[in-house]
C-alpha cells in the first residue's frame, strides 16, 4: 500500500453512471435537458475531460487564490484608487461589475445543468467545479464593488443590473439566456463552455487584465485574471463533448450551435468590451485597441481551436471580420448618445488626441464615426447640450437588442433586416442575427423587447422620462459624459495640429 | 435628469439591502439576491416564454405547491460563501490527508480481517454510486432553488458529495492494491446495481432524482435520503467497522459526518423558514409521508448486511425520525 497519485484513482471516480432501474434513463435524463443530439450514453462514457482536478487540489488551490485576491484589494486601500482614477476607467469598473457579476452566478446555474444532466460523469465532476467556481465569480465581483456605493450610487447596478429592465441588461440576459441558461448541458458545453468561455472571456478578463494593470488598477487586474483561470479550466469541459458530437455525425448540428452562440457573444462583447477598450480607457493607458486583442484571442486562438477539433469558421467568418472594423464604434455612438438609459458615464473618448489614436488603429475613423463626433462637438460648443441628448428610444434588433447601428459617412449603410414570423414583424442588426431567429424562431419569437413593451403601452408614460423610470434609473444613476465634456475643450486649442 | 428631482440619499450597502438599517455582512453582501430568474414567474429567462427550460422553471419552481411571501429571506446558519467553504473545507481535507499517511504508516489495510474486506468490497466501496447520486440531486436543488441563499447551501452540498465521492474513490483504489482478489474498482457497479442490499437506496435516490419539483427534491433529499445515507452508511458502518478494527474508516466516517452536520443545520433552518406559511406544513407532510418509507426501506435492506449490527436498522431509523419529528415533520 502506498499514498496515491491523482491519477491512481480518478477513473474510478468518473466510473459513476449506472443503469437505472426504478425510473427510465428518458425520466432520469430528459433529452431537452441533458442532450438535444441525443447520443447514446456508451458513447458519452469516452468523454475524457482534458483539465483534471481532484476536490482535494480544488479546495486547496482555489483557497490560495482567493487569499491572494483578497489580500491584495485589502492591502492597497482601494478607496484611495477610485478616488484618483479616471472617469473612463470607473466607467469600465461600472459596466463590467454591473453585466457580468450576476451572470457569472447565473453561468453557474448552467454549470448545474451540466452537472446534474450531462451523460458523461467527467463532465458531471468537472461543471460542480464549476458550479463553484461561477459562485466564486459572482461573490467575488459583488463584495469588491460593495466598497464602492457609499461614494457613488451607480456601483449600486453591480447587484442591481441584471434585476433591472435596463436595455443594456435585457440584451445580456437574452444573449445569456441563448447560449447557457435556457439550454440543455450538451449545448451548454458547446456554447457556453466552448464558444463563450474559450475565446470570449480571455478577451474581457485578460485583455482588460492588461488594461487595468496599464492604468494601474492592480486589485482589479488581479481579480479578473485570477477569475480567468478558473474559467481556463472549466471552459474545457466543451472540448471532449464536441469531439464526441462530431464522431457520432452530428457535426452539422454542433457547427450551428457554436456558431449561434459565438455570434450572440460577439454583438455583446462589442457592445461592452469594444467601448471599453477603446474609448473608455486612457489613452496613454491603451494596451491595444478591441480589434487587436480580438485578432490575437478570437481570431488567432478561437480559430485555431475550431479547426483543430475539426469544425469549419463560423459561415459568416468575413461578416465578423469586417464587422471587428465597425461596429463597436457604432455601438459606443449609441451608447454615448443614449447615456442617460445606462448605468455608467460613458467617456466619448473622442478628444483629438483620440481621434488620432483612432485613425492609426482604425483607418477611416475620422471620415465616417469622426463626422457624428464633429456634429456632436459643435452642438456642445454652441451651448446646445440638448441636441445630444436621447428624446425617444433607439430602434433595437429583436435577436441582440442591442441599437441597430451602421457605418455613417458617406457610405452609410444602416439596413433594416427584417422577417415577418407568424404575423409579427421582426427587426435585426445584421443578416447573421436573422440567421439565428431563424434556425430556431419559436425560441425567440414570444419575447418583447424594449420596443415591443413600448408599442404595447407597458412604458409609462410613453417618453423618455417614462422609459428610464422603467428600466430603473433614478436621476443619479442615469450616465452622463463621463468627463463632463472636458475633451470638447481641447478642439479650441489651435496648437493641436502640431503637437 | 430633471434638476427638481429629489438627490437621493447615499447608500451604505446595496440598495436592495437598506431596508434591514443595520451593517451587512460579507455573507449578505454576497449572497442575497443573486437570482434574477424569479423576478418574472411567467418567464424565468429572457427568451420566449413557451420554452423548455421556461416551462420547466415554470413547473417545477414557479408551481411548486409550497409559498413563501419573500424567498429572499432565507439565511444560511452558517453563513457560508465561497471563500469561507474553501478555507474551512482545505482544512478538513488537511487532516483527511494526514489520516491516509498516517494509515499508510501503519500498513493497515494489510491487517484487515477478510470478513471485513470482504464487507467494504460490498457495503462501502459502492457507495460511490449514491454518493454521486446526492451530487446530481444536489446540484439540481441549486438549479432550482427559489433563492440564492438556498442555492448555495446546496451547492456546497453537492461539493461534499463530491469530496466524499473521491475518498471512495481513493481508498478503493487502496484496497485493491493489497486485496486484488475482491473485486476492488471493477465490482462495484454490478453490486450496487444487483446487490439486495443497495436496491433500497438505488429506488430511492432514482426516484429523488426525478422528483423535479425544486421543494420535493429538497424533501426527498435533504429530509429522507441524506440522513438515511448519514446514518445507515456512515454512522453503523463507521460503528461496524470499529468493531471489526478499522478506525480508518470510523474516522473517516466520523469526518464526513461533520460535511453532514451542516447540510442539517440549513436544512432545518429551511424546513423552519418553510414553517412561517402554515400552509406549507400539510406540503411538507405529504412529502414526508411519501418518501419515508422508501428511506426506512433503504436503511433495513442496507443494515441486514452489515456484519455483526443486529441493532442497526434500528438505530438509523429512530435518528432519522427524531430528525424530522424535531422540525415538527410528522415522520
Ligand atoms: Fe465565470
Ligand atoms: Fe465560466
Amino acid at each position: 500500500m502506498a499514498l496515491l497519485n491523482r491519477s491512481d484513482w480518478y477513473d474510478i471516480a468518473r466510473d459513476t453512471n449506472w443503469t437505472p432501474k426504478y425510473v427510465t434513463e428518458e425520466e432520469l435524463f430528459p433529452k431537452e435537458m441533458s442532450d438535444c443530439f441525443d447520443v447514446p450514453r456508451e458513447k458519452w462514457e469516452t468523454y475524457d475531460e482534458p483539465y483534471k482536478t481532484s476536490y482535494r487540489e480544488y479546495v486547496k488551490v482555489q483557497r490560495e487564490k482567493d487569499a491572494g485576491a483578497y489580500s491584495v484589494k485589502a492591502a492597497l486601500g482601494r478607496m484611495k484608487f477610485l478616488d484618483s482614477a479616471d472617469p473612463g476607467w470607473k466607467s469600465i469598473l461600472k459596466l463590467h461589475y454591473g453585466g457580468i457579476a450576476l451572470q457569472e452566478y447565473a453561468a453557474g446555474m448552467a454549470e448545474a445543468t451540466m452537472a446534474r444532466f450531462g451523460r458523461a460523469p467527467g463532465m458531471r465532476n468537472m461543471a460542480t467545479f464549476g458550479l463553484l467556481d461561477e459562485t466564486r465569480h459572482g461573490q467575488i465581483q459583488l463584495y469588491f464593488p460593495h466598497e464602492y456605493v457609499s461614494k457613488d450610487r451607480q456601483f449600486d447596478w453591480a447587484h442591481k443590473a441584471m434585476h433591472s429592465n435596463d436595455w443594456a441588461a435585457i440584451a445580456t440576459r437574452h444573449a445569456f439566456a441563448d447560449i447557457m441558461s435556457g439550454r440543455d448541458a450538451t449545448s451548454v458545453a458547446l456554447m457556453l463552455t466552448f464558444a463563450f468561455e474559450t475565446a470570449f472571456t480571455n478577451m474581457q478578463f485578460l485583455g482588460l487584465a492588461a488594461d487595468a494593470a496599464e492604468v494601474g488598477d492592480v486589485t482589479f487586474s488581479n481579480l479578473i485574471s485570477s477569475i480567468q483561470t478558473d474559467e481556463a479550466r472549466h471552459a474545457q469541459i466543451g472540448t471532449p463533448a464536441l469531439k464526441i458530437l462530431i464522431e457520432n455525425g452530428h457535426k452539422e448540428k454542433a457547427q450551428k450551435l457554436v456558431d449561434i452562440a459565438f455570434w450572440r457573444n460577439w454583438r455583446l462583447f462589442a457592445v461592452v468590451t469594444g467601448p471599453s477598450m477603446d474609448y473608455y480607457t486612457p489613452l496613454a493607458k491603451r494596451e491595444k485597441s478591441f480589434k487587436e486583442f480580438m485578432v490575437e484571442w478570437i481570431v488567432g486562438q478561437f480559430e485555431r481551436n475550431i479547426l483543430d477539433i475539426g469544425l469549419d469558421v463560423p459561415w459568416y467568418w468575413d461578416t465578423f471580420l469586417e464587422d471587428l472594423n465597425t461596429t463597436h464604434h457604432g455601438m459606443h455612438l449609441g451608447v454615448w448618445y443614449w447615456r442617460p438609459t445606462v448605468w455608467w458615464d460613458p467617456a466619448a473618448g473622442a478628444s483629438p488626441d483620440e481621434r488620432d489614436w483612432l485613425e492609426e488603429k482604425y483607418p477611416g475613423w475620422n471620415d465616417t464615426y469622426g463626422k457624428c463626433w464633429d456634429v456632436i462637438i459643435d452642438n456642445i460648443k454652441n451651448g446646445r447640450e440638448d441636441l445630444t441628448l436621447p428624446e425617444t428610444l433607439p430602434i433595437v434588433c429583436n435577436m441582440n437588442h442591442l441599437p441597430i447601428v451602421g457605418v455613417p459617412g458617406k457610405k452609410w449603410d444602416v439596413r433594416d433586416h427584417y422577417l415577418d414570423y407568424k404575423g409579427r414583424r421582426y427587426h435585426f442588426g445584421s443578416k447573421v442575427d436573422r440567421w439565428v431567429f431563424e434556425q430556431d424562431p419559436d425560441r425567440y419569437a414570444g419575447h418583447q423587447g424594449l420596443i415591443d413593451r413600448f408599442l404595447a403601452g407597458k412604458i409609462q408614460p410613453a417618453n423618455l422620462e417614462g422609459a428610464l423610470k422603467y428600466m430603473g434609473l433614478q436621476p443619479e444613476d442615469c450616465g452622463k459624459d463621463a468627463h463632463d465634456y472636458a475633451w470638447v475643450w481641447n478642439y479650441n486649442k489651435p496648437d493641436k495640429v502640431a503637437v | 435628469m430633471s434638476e427638481t428631482a429629489q438627490k437621493l440619499k447615499p447608500l451604505k450597502t446595496w440598495s436592495h439591502l437598506s431596508k434591514n438599517r443595520r451593517r451587512p455582512s460579507e455573507y449578505e453582501i454576497v449572497s442575497v439576491g443573486l437570482h434574477f430568474s424569479t423576478n418574472d414567474p411567467d418567464c424565468a429567462w429572457e427568451q420566449d416564454a413557451g420554452t423548455f427550460m421556461n416551462q420547466w422553471y415554470r413547473d417545477y419552481r414557479e408551481g411548486s405547491p409550497v409559498n413563501h411571501e419573500d424567498w429572499d429571506t432565507f439565511r444560511d446558519p452558517d453563513e457560508l460563501v465561497y471563500r469561507t467553504y474553501n478555507i474551512i473545507q482545505d482544512g478538513q481535507e488537511n487532516y483527511v490527508d494526514g489520516l491516509i499517511k498516517e494509515f499508510d504508516d501503519l500498513e493497515h489495510d494489510q491487517g484487515l480481517q477478510t470478513e471485513w474486506v470482504d464487507a467494504l468490497s460490498k457495503l462501502y466501496t459502492p457507495g460511490r454510486y449514491i454518493l454521486h447520486g446526492l451530487q446530481m440531486a444536489s446540484v439540481y436543488l441549486a438549479k432550482m432553488a427559489p433563492a440564492s441563499t438556498i442555492t448555495n447551501c446546496a451547492t456546497f452540498q453537492a461539493a461534499d458529495s463530491l469530496r466524499w465521492l473521491s475518498h471512495i474513490a481513493y481508498r478503493t483504489k487502496q484496497l485493491s492494491l493489497v486485496w486484488p482478489d475482491y473485486g476492488f474498482v471493477d465490482n462495484e457497479k454490478h453490486i450496487w446495481e444487483n446487490a439486495p442490499h443497495w436496491q433500497g437506496f438505488r429506488e430511492l435516490l432514482e426516484k429523488a432524482l426525478i422528483a423535479y419539483d425544486w421543494c420535493e427534491t429538497f424533501v426527498a433529499i435533504n429530509l429522507v435520503l441524506k440522513p438515511a445515507f448519514d446514518e445507515a452508511c456512515l454512522r453503523q458502518l463507521g460503528h461496524a467497522a470499529r468493531r471489526f478494527d478499522d478506525s480508518f474508516l470510523g474516522f473517516l466516517t466520523d469526518a464526513q459526518a461533520v460535511d453532514s452536520q451542516r447540510s442539517r443545520r440549513w436544512t432545518s433552518s429551511l424546513v423552519q423558514f418553510l414553517q412561517q406559511n402554515e400552509a406549507n406544513q400539510d406540503v411538507l407532510d405529504g412529502w414526508v409521508e411519501k418518501w419515508v418509507p422508501l428511506g426506512d426501506q433503504a436503511i433495513d435492506m442496507f443494515c441486514a448486511a452489515l456484519p455483526d449490527s443486529p441493532s442497526a436498522a434500528d438505530d438509523a431509523k429512530r435518528d432519522c425520525w427524531s430528525f424530522r419529528a424535531g422540525l415538527g415533520l410528522s415522520a
